[in-house]
């Protein structure tokens, strides 16, 4: 089969696919720098409930392999009477997989700081909310543009567990294994869309390593 | 000298509380207690209300047998996992080796493999071990339809470790050993190699965790690894939620371990991560 | 206690009564007691691990204390809250490592605490700022981020960050310790200029040039006590105790 019959029979199946993990990557990526937000705010406060329950969220979802997490969310659930729907199953869990690498993410950007930024800035009168307002977090979002960059790509890379699931539209892994069942296409059912995930990827490192460039931190 | 500097940075943003703040704290710590142990109460109760807690879903982890097949599929994971592992250290060194050497069209070549194997989802890539050499009449041995995969998405992301860690190798090095006469490749076997290499162990080893991970979709290609053999314990004893709750801890703790052993190379070594 | 450099108030501007303090098993201040005048240049010298920079950064509660009063123009230093901070922002504190905000230029790092923590408005800080930039001779680099300075220069800013505030007097941890020997004296001399327009001082320093020529009071430490102080010259010429002997011995080489 060539590319071009290829593209004739699936290429709406294709176009679905990359639109569905588009979209599923944008909606899961905006609750992950949510939910990471959240989880560093525990980390770092002062509560030691809080900090112990926020790192033992990290390290639980740093360390779960992705498709063992979906089939907790898809499968396990239901029997505690919690059912979601396929999509929201594979959201879910690109969100809470990526959320514990934005905390970390988070985490290293607050610890570039150093303590004697923070040391000045009491120094100067300045109350905590003040340095959390007018140091920490300006230049940990600064320095966590590039890792988050990565992260959204990683996301991205994580949704193809949608594949693992029934999901009507199928996102582009769904449609490989699709394709593949009905007809055999060989390397090129593939190449589509590798080079889907390659391309998006591809832009949203350009547009990463441009945001960081402009609001990088010389040190 | 002073205490603070041997702080970490969370602690850090705290200074020593005074007598209002430290009751503040007080406070809020009983307070976030309270928050998080009404969240575990909560949890725990929706497992009691829905039955999961029944000595049925559970007493067959007390079996001796239960245990040995699971451990059976554990060494299937490590198998592929070490394999996988072996395999992508090598192509990655490859790949960097290939991508750093000077010789435009290789260095192109590898540049284009490095990011493709780095940019597309494992699962894609076993997807193709899956369908792809069957059609063209090839048998492919479930191991290695799992293992092949798993290796060339490692070999993408280990190829940019070990391109960091020969970055992070001081350049005075290089010119130091150019300036005694070695030439190129002998500078990079003897000098840069080395050097680059105990930089990046601790990250290698990282690595490990994303194979692992990765091995998780043995079932695909019906390769009994841990998961596979516990999807097969889930049929006999008809123990969903159980069986994979206590695997999902296995997963954890292993990564936890693979981590752990990371950082604590890099502390023995003293050596700072580079990524 | 030399309260004879005392002016008109004859409060201190800064006392220290019976300060203890421990890190762990290590007495890092042994009882000490010190009393600073307004208007008075104390330079604080001693083998390293004497905690004199200790000693230094718990006049503004950077470090806390196990025992003992301080005393900042007569009232004991708020243990936390907004009366911590507005004491804060009445003492100036240079660091060694400098400790410029990395995310700001140098024009805002001087106008950060102004603006916050004073309640100037833009102009009225940037104006402020600019000539007490000029006047440590960091005016050019205004807009420049600290990483674009050099070593003299972001430790002249940072004194101008400090300075911003009209504080009451101004500690100095060490200020020219992690600079290239070709910038220390353009710190210094700004120091000399900020000792002999009046300002209340406190320096802890291994610069014996700066401590003989500007200092009116040396106050020796060692294993966290103070064990001698007096003016320099005859703090230097005639050391009364064998420790201060040994130790000025010791720098002698150089």
């Amino acid at each position: 089969m060539g590319l071009s019959e290829l593209l004739g029979t699936y290429g709406d199946k294709y176009l679905q696919g990359l639109l569905a993990t588009w979209s599923m990557t944008v909606v899961s990526f905006v609750f992950v720098m949510a939910l990471a937000v959240v989880v560093t705010v525990a980390r770092v406060s002062p509560y030691r409930p809080l900090r112990v329950a926020g790192d033992l969220y990290v390290q639980v979802f740093r360390n779960i392999p992705g498709v063992a997490l979906l089939i907790i969310i898809a499968y396990a659930l239901p029997e505690l009477r919690i059912v979601l729907d396929w999509r929201t199953c594979v959201i879910v869990t690109t969100i809470l997989l990526g959320s514990a690498f934005g905390s970390e993410n988070f985490m290293s950007g607050i610890n570039t700081i150093g303590v004697g930024q923070i040391e000045a800035a009491r120094s100067l009168g300045l109350t905590f909310t003040q340095i959390i307002r007018k140091i920490v977090v300006p230049q940990a979002l600064r320095t966590t543009v590039l890792p988050m960059t990565n992260l959204l790509i990683a996301v991205m890379l994580t949704t193809a567990l949608g594949s693992q699931v029934p999901l009507n539209p199928q996102e582009l892994t769904g449609v490989v294994s699709y394709v593949n069942t009905r007809a055999t296409g060989g390397i090129l059912v593939f190449l589509v869309s590798a080079l889907c995930y390659v391309g998006t990827g591809f832009v949203i490192s350009f547009v990463g390593n441009r945001i960081d460039r402009r609001v990088r931190i010389l040190r | 000298m002073s205490s603070t500097r041997t702080l970490s940075m969370r602690d850090a943003l705290y200074e020593a509380p005074g007598p209002r703040t430290r009751r503040r704290v007080r406070i809020g710590t009983a307070i976030s207690a309270v928050v998080v142990l009404l969240a575990i109460a909560a949890v725990v109760r929706q497992f009691w209300v829905t039955g999961q807690l029944a000595p049925r879903y559970w007493s067959f982890f007390l079996q001796w047998t239960t245990w040995r097949f699971l451990g059976q599929g554990l060494l299937g994971t490590v198998a592929v996992a070490l394999t996988a592992g072996a395999i992508a250290l090598v192509l990655g060194l490859l790949l960097m080796l290939g991508r750093t050497s000077g010789v435009r069209p290789l260095a192109a070549l590898c540049r284009v493999v490095t990011d493709f194997f780095r940019g597309v989802p494992s699962l894609l890539l076993i997807y193709f071990f899956f369908f792809v050499p069957a059609q063209l009449g090839l048998k492919l041995p479930a191991f290695w339809m799992l293992t092949l995969p798993v290796a060339l998405a490692a070999s993408g992301v280990l190829a940019e470790v070990f391109r960091a860690g020969v970055n992070a190798v001081p350049r005075g090095q290089v010119e130091a050993a150019l300036s005694i006469g070695l030439n190129r490749g002998k500078t990079m076997r003897k000098i840069v190699l080395p050097q680059a290499v105990r930089y990046v162990i601790p990250s290698l080893i990282a690595q490990l965790v994303v194979v692992v991970k990765d091995t998780t979709v043995a079932y695909v290609v019906s390769y009994p690894d841990l998961m596979q053999n516990a999807r097969v314990l889930i049929t006999s004893y008809d123990a969903l939620v159980s069986l994979y709750l206590v695997i999902a801890v296995i997963y954890i703790l292993i990564n936890y371990a693979i981590n752990k052993a990371s950082v604590y190379v890099a502390n023995k070594t003293g050596v700072r991560i580079v990524r | 206690m030399s309260q004879e450099h005392a002016g008109e108030k004859n409060v201190p501007v800064i006392e220290l009564r019976h300060v203890d303090k421990h890190y762990g098993d290590l007495h890092v201040l042994r009882d000490v007691s010190l009393s600073v005048a307004r208007g008075e240049v104390v330079v604080i010298i001693g083998p390293s691990g004497s905690g004199k920079s200790t000693l230094c950064r718990t006049i503004n509660r950077l470090e806390t204390i196990d025992s003992g009063e301080i005393l900042i123009e007569g009232e004991p230093l708020p243990q936390e809250g907004r009366e911590l901070a507005r004491m804060r922002s009445e003492l100036g504190m240079v660091f060694q490592q400098f400790n410029l905000f990395a995310h700001m230029s140098v024009l805002d790092n001087v106008t950060l605490g102004p603006r916050e923590v004073l309640g100037q408005q833009k102009e009225e800080a940037e104006r402020y700022a600019l000539e007490l930039l000029g006047r440590v001779g960091v005016a050019e680099q205004a807009h420049k981020v600290p990483a674009q300075l050099s070593g003299g220069q972001q430790q002249r800013a940072a004194i101008a960050r400090s300075l911003a505030m009209r504080p009451k007097a101004m500690l100095f941890d060490e200020p020219t310790s992690a600079l290239d020997p070709e910038m220390i004296n353009e710190v210094l001399d700004v120091m000399v200029e900020l000792a002999r327009g009046g300002m209340t001082m406190i320096v802890v320093t291994h610069e014996m040039g700066f401590a003989r020529r500007v200092a009116d009071r040396v106050v020796f430490m060692a294993d966290g006590q103070i064990v001698e102080e007096g003016v320099p010259d005859a703090f230097f010429d005639h050391p009364k105790s064998q420790r201060a002997r040994d130790f000025l011995d010791s720098i002698k080489g150089h």
